[in-house]
């Protein structure tokens, strides 16, 4: 697995924990609200997560209007700040 | 028990005649005070500083007494406009306070984070450890023979809520709650507090107002704070309750068990029932008294039943000494101080739980998570009373997606409760959220830390770590 996908998977993983929720497999494709049930708190908990593992907050920037519906449109969010060195913590 | 100590309480209690302290004008009392017990007793123990370290050091009072005379001849010689004490040893600053009240030299006390204000105040002179005037700058202005208003003490505000601004008092308004009977005299006080904010000048000055020993740990590491205590026969403790509960939490419980605490006062922030608890198990003969000021207000009222925020009654009766509080519809504290004065907002939000009101948190402290709101102190209570959590804090991270996610820290029981792991118990933290608080009050970052830590004032900070 490529890094970002691993460290969006951890982050997703972390959320499902400490909520007390079932682990489960994550892929791409799964809607993160529908399939795994994400609402707004988990995704803020998610990127929070993310920056610490990620080093960025591609959302602080008004540039990232991008909707989010799917595992895959996170990790090329991050993907995208990461190589043109985004919006750094 | 270190020797001086021994040997100072073994003399009789010298202390100041009260008419030397009361007859005297209000900014001379200081340095009146400090003679008085220097006739009687010149090398009675003033100041223990660095104490609870190998660089312990005591300044009797003969020795300020006779820095007061020299740095009040060099004032009255050189007139300065203003003094702006830049000291680092709390005797420097006593002294400064003295000879410029007798003097009628304006004080400026400027804690760190205020230094960078010393700009306003134009002309002034600083006046570090040496105790020694600099040469007068040429052309620079000089304090008029004739100005016979009352000096004004210039003490910075902590900058909890907003940048620190400097805030003019008066000798008066400094000394309105020194407790000056009998009673009070001769008792050894620890100062945790930063000697140069309000809360810290009000400790010094009442210990040395009343012939006391005024105790000041090398720091804030609860062990060298315990080791104070103990060492130099403390009975006073005035703290606030992050500083009494990191104390009780982490110092060494043998060498808070030797201490001989008589009396602890929580200012600053409010206190939880817990703690309270703790702090009477721990400390069963010292009466706890919380005492609830603000920086605008002064001494509102002071509480010493043992239970959290105040009694229910008190809304809408008169309190001794003439205050009246009341509520905004939401839930902020109102006080009146006298009828000739208008209701103010205090910022602090109360909820009344049975027969009390209880403090929820500062209005401002309160996070704001997709439009719902969530009081921190609310989640922290109930965080510190699951089992192997010892401290924690409640803060709001900035979230693109909700406005503000809440986040806190804990710290761990060492050792941790039998069967516990670091694991387990933030999973428990977690849990009890879950179960006692709203979804969006829960906390979803949540570290693991060795320490939380304190603002200067000795609060607990609501934002990020920087």
């Amino acid at each position: 697995m490529k890094p970002v996908v691993a460290a969006v998977a951890d982050a997703i993983h972390s959320v499902l924990r400490d909520t007390g929720r079932e682990a489960r497999p994550i892929e791409p494709p799964m809607l993160l609200a529908a399939d795994l049930g994400l609402d707004s708190l988990d995704l803020a908990q998610t990127i929070v997560l993310l920056e610490r593992s990620l080093g960025v907050d591609p959302f602080r920037s008004a540039a990232t209007s991008r909707t989010v519906r799917t595992v895959s449109d996170l990790v090329s969010i991050y993907e995208t700040a990461l190589t043109t060195g985004g919006s750094r913590a | 028990m270190s020797p001086d100590t021994q040997a100072t309480m073994k003399t009789s209690t010298p202390v100041p005649a009260p008419s030397a302290l009361l007859e005297a004008p209000v900014e001379d009392r200081l340095a009146a005070a400090i003679g008085e017990i220097v006739r009687q007793a010149p090398d009675r123990l003033a100041i223990v500083a660095q104490a609870g370290s190998d660089a312990r050091r005591s300044i009797d009072y003969g020795t300020l007494a006779q820095a007061i005379a020299a740095l009040e001849a060099a004032l009255d010689a050189a007139r300065p406009v203003g003094i702006v004490a830049r000291a680092a040893r709390i005797e420097s600053l006593v002294v400064i306070a003295a000879a410029c009240g007798r003097q009628h030299v304006p004080v400026a006390f400027l804690a760190d984070d205020s230094r960078d204000l010393v700009g306003e105040l134009r002309d002034w002179v600083e006046l570090d450890d040496s105790l020694t005037l600099p040469p007068a700058p040429a052309g620079g202005r000089k304090r008029l023979e004739f100005e016979t208003v009352p000096p004004q003490v210039i003490v910075a505000t902590s900058g909890t809520s907003g940048p620190p601004k400097l805030v003019d008092h008066s000798w008066e308004s400094l000394l309105a709650a020194a407790r000056l009977s009998e009673q009070w005299h001769g008792l050894g006080w620890l100062l945790v507090y930063d000697a140069t904010r309000w809360a810290g000048i009000q400790v010094w000055l009442q210990a040395l107002l009343t012939g006391g020993r005024l105790v000041v740990p090398a720091s804030r590491d609860p062990d060298v704070v315990a080791r104070a205590l103990a060492d130099e026969g403390v009975s006073i403790l005035p703290a606030t309750p992050t500083l009494l509960r990191r104390l009780l939490a982490s110092a060494d419980p043998s060498l808070l068990q030797k201490s001989a605490l008589d009396r602890i006062t929580l200012g600053g922030e409010a206190a939880d029932a817990a703690l309270l608890r703790q702090a009477q198990a721990m400390f069963p003969k010292a009466k706890i008294t919380q005492v609830y000021a603000t920086t605008e207000l002064g001494e509102v009222y002071r509480v010493a039943d043992g239970g959290p925020g105040f009694p229910a009654t008190w809304i809408g009766k008169a309190l001794p000494g003439g205050a009246r509080l009341s509520l905004r519809r939401d839930g902020e504290l109102l006080v009146r101080l006298s009828r000739d004065t208008a209701e103010i907002g205090t910022g602090d939000l109360v909820e009344r739980r049975g027969d009390r009101y209880e403090f929820t948190g500062r209005r401002s402290d309160v996070i704001v998570v997709g439009g719902a709101k969530v009081y921190p102190k609310r989640v922290e209570d109930l965080v510190r009373g699951v089992p192997g959590v010892v401290e924690a804090r409640v803060y709001g991270l900035p979230s693109a997606v909700t406005g503000e996610l809440v986040a806190g820290e804990i710290v761990l029981a060492e050792p941790l409760p039998e069967g516990h792991t670091p694991e387990s118990v933030r999973a428990a933290v977690l849990k009890a959220c879950r179960d006692g608080l709203e979804p969006h009050s829960v906390p979803r970052i949540l570290d693991l830390v060795k320490q939380i830590a304190t603002t200067p004032a000795g609060k607990t900070p609501r934002k990020p770590r920087a």
